[in-house]
């Protein structure tokens, strides 16, 4: 399998699923395997303290993750003492969860553990320079339930996405969807020298002269757009929203003429339907990225919670074709 | 009264417990859990340990003793939780165990670095190194933890199968099995490490403690030198040479507004603080009150020289603090504080601070509440300042005036932004009983309506 040589190019890795159900953990636990074999200590945590042994949505078993000799995990208090393995620990966070403090500890013996983390995406950071720092090869963040922000490139280095059968059963959905978001996460980049010009640049929308520096248009947060009656394009066609990009931008913008470059962060940042979208740019508009994700994989689960079963071959066929990107079923891998 | 309620009081003293650099959570806990003192001994004591802190930070600021304390200080967790279940013997976990060692240890480092500022006898730790020993049974010194397979004979022959079987996906049964077996093991090593570690339970709570209040008074330290604040000594009156009231000072150097400390000297009994408006009447009796009480929690004055007494309170009717008593008209919120402070006075030596008291009704009946408080509080052992625009109370109290608008003390041309340029802000002693009458003069260069003021300027020559 490909894939996890692609990973070890990498420091960290983020687990991200389009919606529960999607395989994420046994996703996980594949690369985990992987690397053992390839003797890599890995660091690994999670995001969010949902993480329960049965599924609460669904009732449905929820996968530990195991992890092996040398390796080490971040996970709160209540999911440690339940480990199955033998660890030791080595710090203890100050910060308090719902399930007490976060624990970090060095697998002494393979076994499966209860992964949770981090609420906040800059705490996650600090946990993984954290693990780095103590000697691991990769950090790795398992996904939670509807959580992309861990996949932003400021967080981790690049990413699995796992889709599947509970995004859709009818593989048509299910490839329109993950090719929406695979879509967003491949969108080009700007240049270094805009990059550069626009990454210190503080919050609302900014317009971008020919020179690439930018001007504050005066509008705090893109959800105030309608509001303000300013003319959008004064500085230029290219336009900056630095914090998150809505439908109700695009829409603004999309009748105001082609040729709009719009510029996000990156694609965490992106609260868009494929309708606003697909008119945006069907207007001659670009939507760009201060910095793309790296996509390391897509991988299919083709069972969903409520028990439907696609065709495995004909569902990674369909979305290897429609993503340009190999798929694979995470039940075989 | 503790801390963590006087900051509610005084905005000003919420705003110093603020400015605190503390490192850790258990010595925030401790610090608003200390209470108003009024224990010369103890605050004398205080004080010369705050004034050998200081010292040690001139000393060492940048160098290795202080900068691995605050190290230590960072990595301090509040265990007062741990400490409870130890006190009663609950079973503790791993993590737990895993806190209590590392507090071990943590106090090894931090009592080298207290000792290399050469304040060991200052800040003495207990010794927990026998509770690190029950928790390092391999003696690697490290604070690292897990039920060692030294605890127990069975755990290692057990570990080494389940590797085995681990490493060749053996038996699943066998392996719940054992990790089935091991939990129990280890949960029986716990309680026997709970048990063992009771006897400690003094020594690294004290630790906790100790840790706690060196975070405390090396945060002190290093405020006083930030803010050049002074040891005060204990004498038979308040007395502040250059005054500061922190909170103020701060805002007015943020926006480049002029500020300007005050000398004060207060004895027992009252004494009336006239001046114009826009003089600084409210502030003086706010720096005061902080200043107080900072001096009774066991930090140094925000002055360039304090005599202080010490008193069983700081209480206060100063007019713009009264959320708590929403509901109320102005009125009646301040009558209920004044009666309160009243009472209180039959009691207890405080230093009582009332700010224009009855300025919102009548006249007459206002100036006559202010005469029987000034009766009545002129007799009480307590030491009261009350601003007033009432002239002519009679009585025998003492008066001050703050000097007020200087015509040409500035520069520049007056304008409503800069007349705090045109202030001189000191007090002086004021024979007279008269009060300014200044508020037109004021109204007038702040850009009243003009007819406003012609007009009531014509009331009072008639």
């Amino acid at each position: 399998m490909p894939f996890v040589d692609e990973i070890l190019k990498h420091r960290s890795l983020s687990i991200v699923g389009l919606e529960k159900n999607t395989g994420k953990t046994v996703c996980l636990n594949y690369i985990l395997r992987r690397l053992n074999e390839k003797q890599v200590a890995v660091g690994v945590t999670s995001i969010g303290v949902d993480g329960e042994q049965v599924d609460s949505v669904f009732t449905t078993a929820k996968p530990e993750v195991t992890l092996y000799e040398g390796s080490r995990f971040i996970t709160s208090e209540q999911h440690y003492l339940k480990r199955q393995t033998v660890s030791v620990l080595e710090h203890v966070d100050s910060r308090r969860t719902a399930l007490g403090p976060l624990v970090t500890a060095r697998v002494l013996v393979r076994g499966k553990v209860l992964l949770s983390g981090a609420a906040t995406t800059g705490v996650l950071r600090s946990h993984i320079s954290q693990l780095l720092d103590a000697g691991c090869r990769l950090a790795i963040v398992d996904g939670a339930l509807s959580r992309l922000s861990l996949a932003s490139p400021t967080v981790t280095d690049c990413m699995v996405l796992a889709t599947g059968a509970a995004v859709s059963a009818n593989l048509k959905q299910l490839v329109a969807k993950t090719r929406f978001v695979h879509s967003l996460i491949s969108l080009d980049e700007v240049s270094p020298t805009l990059r550069a010009a626009l990454s210190p640049v503080g919050s609302g929308l900014w317009g971008v002269d020919k020179e690439g520096e930018p001007h504050d248009l005066g509008i705090a947060s893109v959800f105030l757009i309608g509001n303000s009656g300013a003319d959008l394009l004064r500085f230029g066609h290219t336009l900056f929203a630095s914090g998150a990009v809505s439908d109700r931008l695009l829409k603004t913008l999309t009748p105001l003429g082609k040729d709009i470059t719009l510029v996000a962060r990156d694609f965490t940042k992106l609260f868009i339907t494929p309708e606003a979208y697909n008119e945006f740019t069907r207007k001659g508009n670009r939507l760009l990225v201060l910095q793309r994700s790296r996509l390391v994989a897509v991988t299919l689960n083709p069972t969903s919670p409520q028990g439907f079963l696609l065709d495995s071959r004909a569902a990674c066929d369909a979305l290897s074709e429609a993503l340009q990107t190999p798929v694979y079923d995470v039940m075989k891998i | 009264m503790k801390i963590k309620e006087l900051i509610k009081q005084d905005a000003g003293f919420q705003y110093v417990v603020d400015s605190l650099e503390l490192m850790s959570a258990a010595g925030r806990r401790a610090l608003l859990e200390t209470t108003f003192s009024g224990d010369a001994e103890w605050l004398e004591a205080e004080w010369r340990r705050l004034g050998t802190a200081i010292e040690a930070v001139h000393e060492y600021k940048y160098k290795k003793p202080y900068i691995e304390l605050r190290h230590c200080l960072m990595q301090l967790h509040d265990l007062r939780g741990t400490l409870s279940s130890l006190a009663c013997r609950t079973p503790l976990n791993e993590v737990e165990l895993f806190e209590l060692k590392n507090l071990a240890q943590l106090r090894r480092t931090a009592a080298e670095a207290i000792a290399g500022l050469g304040m060991a006898t200052m800040l003495p730790l207990p010794d927990t190194d026998e509770a690190f020993a029950l928790l390092d049974p391999d003696g690697t010194g490290i604070a690292n933890f897990y039920i060692y397979d030294s605890y127990d004979p069975r755990l290692a022959p057990l570990r080494r199968e389940l590797k085995a079987l681990q490493e060749h996906d053996g038996d699943a049964g066998r392996i719940a099995q054992l990790l089935a077996e091991q939990s129990e093991i280890q949960a029986a090593v716990c309680l026997r490490l709970t048990d063992a570690l009771h006897a400690h339970h003094d020594a690294l709570g004290k630790t906790l403690e100790q840790m706690a209040y060196a975070d405390i008074l090396f945060a002190k330290a290093e405020l006083a030198i930030a803010w050049n604040l002074t040891k005060p000594t204990i004498g038979s009156r308040i007395e502040y040479r250059a005054l500061v009231n922190p909170r103020l000072k701060h805002r007015n150097e943020a926006t480049h507004l002029r500020y300007q400390p005050v000398d004060i000297a207060l004895g027992a009994g009252v004494t009336l603080v006239t001046g114009a408006n826009m003089a600084g009447k409210t502030v003086l009796l706010k720096s005061i009150g902080t200043a107080q009480t900072m001096v009774q929690c066991g930090f140094f004055a925000p002055a360039e020289s304090t005599e202080t007494v010490l008193f069983d309170g700081v209480a206060t009717s100063i007019g713009d603090d009264q959320d708590e008593m929403n509901g109320l008209s102005s009125y009646a919120a301040e009558i209920i504080k004044i009666s309160d402070i009243v009472r209180r006075c039959r009691t207890e030596r405080l230093l009582v601070l009332i700010d224009e008291p009855a300025r919102t009704t009548n006249p007459v009946e206002g100036k006559a509440i202010v005469q029987a408080l000034t009766g009545i509080m002129e007799q009480a052992p307590s030491t009261t300042l009350i601003t007033t625009h009432y002239g002519n109370l009679g009585g025998k109290c003492r008066r001050l005036r703050v000097k007020g608008f200087v015509e040409g003390m500035a520069d520049v041309p007056l304008t409503p932004r800069n007349i705090n340029l045109f202030i001189d802000y000191s007090l002086t002693e004021d024979a007279s009983g008269e009060v300014p009458h200044e508020a037109l003069r004021i109204a007038d260069i702040l850009g009243c309506d003009s007819e406003l003021i012609e007009t009531a300027r014509k009331h009072i020559n008639n």
